[in-house]
């Protein structure tokens, strides 16, 4: 009686351990959406900015995102947009600055542009991106920018924010 | 200029001290005569010593002749103004002959930086920023760190012009009555007395650098507005039209005296070289380029025929260190290649042979053909040059 009641103690500890692994896991992955396909929102991304879009990088011109000694710059990058989450946006293809390319986002900021970030550690060719945005840039930055676009009909460029990775 | 003093100095502890003298072998008495003797030799040496010193501080530097001839067409041509780190540390303005003589620290603020100073047209006033000491002055942004300061051009009577951050890029108008300021939301065009805001227009792709034509008409800058990150650019008043001088990474852009010409830096390659052009960006001519070095700051002479300019080891005006010698050069002997220069003399084969003064270290310079720098000494010379200086400000024409 008493080797049986022993049993049943170790076997009640032994499932309530494996129960509250299990949830703890399942939290976990839930926490992390792991799994399920990232769509880039996060507490920055939706609230920064007057425009919020989901779209994809159309060509990465290698001047655009160069290394450059000490000098920070901001390069212009061609994104056909996918979703408009938030604001207007006119036009199939849009023309975002972002600060400092060669470097990744969440590392991006620094003494005189202080409020951008986000996940993306590099610009690929078609990659899908979601973008906090204001426009025009010339409002929200003064600074050198690489344009490989200058001359052509691009609108308004934008100006980036925030940018975070999205699973197509 | 630092390193002459720091030279002189070293040469003074070096002879201070007894050498030879084994206390274990000598007598108290012995030591102490030894001692006496040795203070007496260098108390005699020092006496030429200090002379020496003197002169080597006022004569001009290098030993070339054709170098010494330079110095001498330049060295009372009016003053120079440029930051350089004190001997304390921290970043001052100091004022010296353009041959690099009479160097003097005119702001001795070991708790605060100044950077960018700008002599008023008559060379009367100065204004610069003054920074928190322990802010690093930034390459691409010093006009629009700390606060705008004004100041005799003696560094005398020094006071603050509004809060830290304001009035950013500020430049002299012709007439020293306004300054033309460059942020975020555009130019303006500010009143000094009243300190009201004249007029705004766009900045159109302007971001640093900005300086105001003799003639006032138009404002020179870098500008992000034509591709590249760093344009030069001229922007008539009038139109509030921007075009680019030259596009291929340029900055540091000023005018001629006479209003004809801007000189620039521009970076072809790895280096940066000093460039000129004229105000559409046509003619544009080599000044000077010198592979190993950066070449920043360039002034031209109030007369016109000579070119002051920065030659940085190290990208961004170094600011983080102590930065490099300014130097001098005429503008006839232009185009000239500095150190070996070989692949430079290929693409350049009209390069000319000319002597370059090396000035102390310092950076962004600007020139007056004023005696008012000079402070006391240079007094009565200073009441007639600038008088000179306010007859040809009044007749110029400032919209």
């Amino acid at each position: 009686m008493t080797s049986f009641h022993a049993s049943m103690v170790k076997m009640r500890s032994l499932l309530t351990t494996i129960i509250a692994l299990t949830g703890v896991i399942l939290l976990c992955l839930a926490l992390q959406g792991c799994g399920a396909p990232r769509d880039g929102a996060d507490e920055h991304v939706t609230k920064l900015g007057s425009i919020e879009v989901t779209a994809r990088l159309v060509e990465v011109p290698a001047e655009a995102i160069a290394k450059r000694d000490v000098y920070v710059y901001t390069g212009i990058l061609k994104y056909e947009v996918l979703t408009i989450h938030r604001g207007q946006v006119p036009g199939k293809f849009i023309y975002v600055g972002h600060y400092n390319p060669p470097v990744p986002r969440y590392a991006a900021a620094d003494q005189r542009v202080k409020e951008i970030g986000g996940d993306v550690a590099s610009f690929q060719v078609g990659d899908a991106h979601r973008l906090a945005l204001e426009v025009p840039l010339e409002e929200h930055y003064m600074g050198p920018i690489i344009n490989p676009y200058f001359g052509q009909d691009t609108g308004p460029l934008y100006w980036s924010l925030w940018c975070n990775e999205v699973d197509q | 200029m630092m390193d002459m003093r720091k030279i002189i100095c070293k040469s003074h502890r070096r002879l201070s001290e007894p050498r030879g003298v084994s206390p274990r072998s000598k007598s108290f008495g012995a030591r102490l005569a030894a001692l006496l003797v040795v203070m007496l030799a260098v108390t005699m040496l020092m006496v030429p010593l200090a002379k020496a010193a003197e002169v080597a501080m006022e004569k001009p530097a290098g030993e070339d002749k054709a170098v010494a001839t330079l110095a001498g067409e330049v060295r009372d041509m009016g003053w120079v103004a440029f930051a350089a780190r004190s001997e304390k540390g921290d970043w001052d303005l100091f004022v010296m002959r353009p041959d690099g003589s009479a160097l003097r620290n005119i702001t001795n603020t070991p708790d605060a930086n100044e950077a960018y100073p700008l002599f008023s047209p008559n060379g009367k006033r100065l204004l610069y920023r003054q920074l928190k000491r322990d802010e690093m002055i930034d390459g691409n942004n010093y006009g629009a760190q700390g606060r705008l300061m004004f100041a005799k051009s003696d560094g005398t009577d020094p006071q603050p012009f509004g809060q830290p951050g304001e009035y950013p890029w500020a430049s002299w108008s012709p007439d020293g009555q306004r300054i033309a300021c460059l942020d975020i939301k555009g130019i303006s065009f500010v009143d000094l007395e009243t300190k009201k805001v004249a007029g705004k227009q766009p900045r159109e792709g302007f971001f640093q650098q900005m300086t105001w034509s003799p003639d006032g008409k138009t404002l020179s800058g870098v500008s992000n507005g034509f591709g590249t990150a760093w344009s030069v650019a001229a922007m008539d008043i009038a139109s509030g039209k921007p075009r680019a001088i030259s596009s291929q990474d340029c900055c540091t852009p000023d005018w001629f005296p006479d209003g004809r010409h801007l000189i620039f830096s521009k970076r072809p390659g790895q280096w940066t070289q000093l460039w000129m052009a004229d105000p559409q960006g046509r003619n544009p001519r080599l000044l000077y380029a010198e592979d190993g070095r950066h070449i920043y700051g360039g002034r031209v002479s109030p007369d016109g025929k000579y070119a002051l300019f920065t030659g940085n080891i190290n990208e961004d005006g170094d600011p983080g260190n102590s930065g490099a010698p300014m130097a001098l050069m005429r503008l006839t002997d232009a185009p000239l290649i500095g150190g070996d220069g070989e692949a430079l003399r290929k693409q350049h084969p009209q390069a000319k042979a000319g002597p370059v003064l090396t000035l102390p270290i310092g950076w962004e310079p600007c020139w007056t053909a004023s005696e008012t720098p000079g402070g006391e000494t240079a007094k009565d010379d200073a009441t007639k040059h600038d008088a000179a200086n306010d007859q040809a400000a009044k007749e110029t024409d400032v919209p």
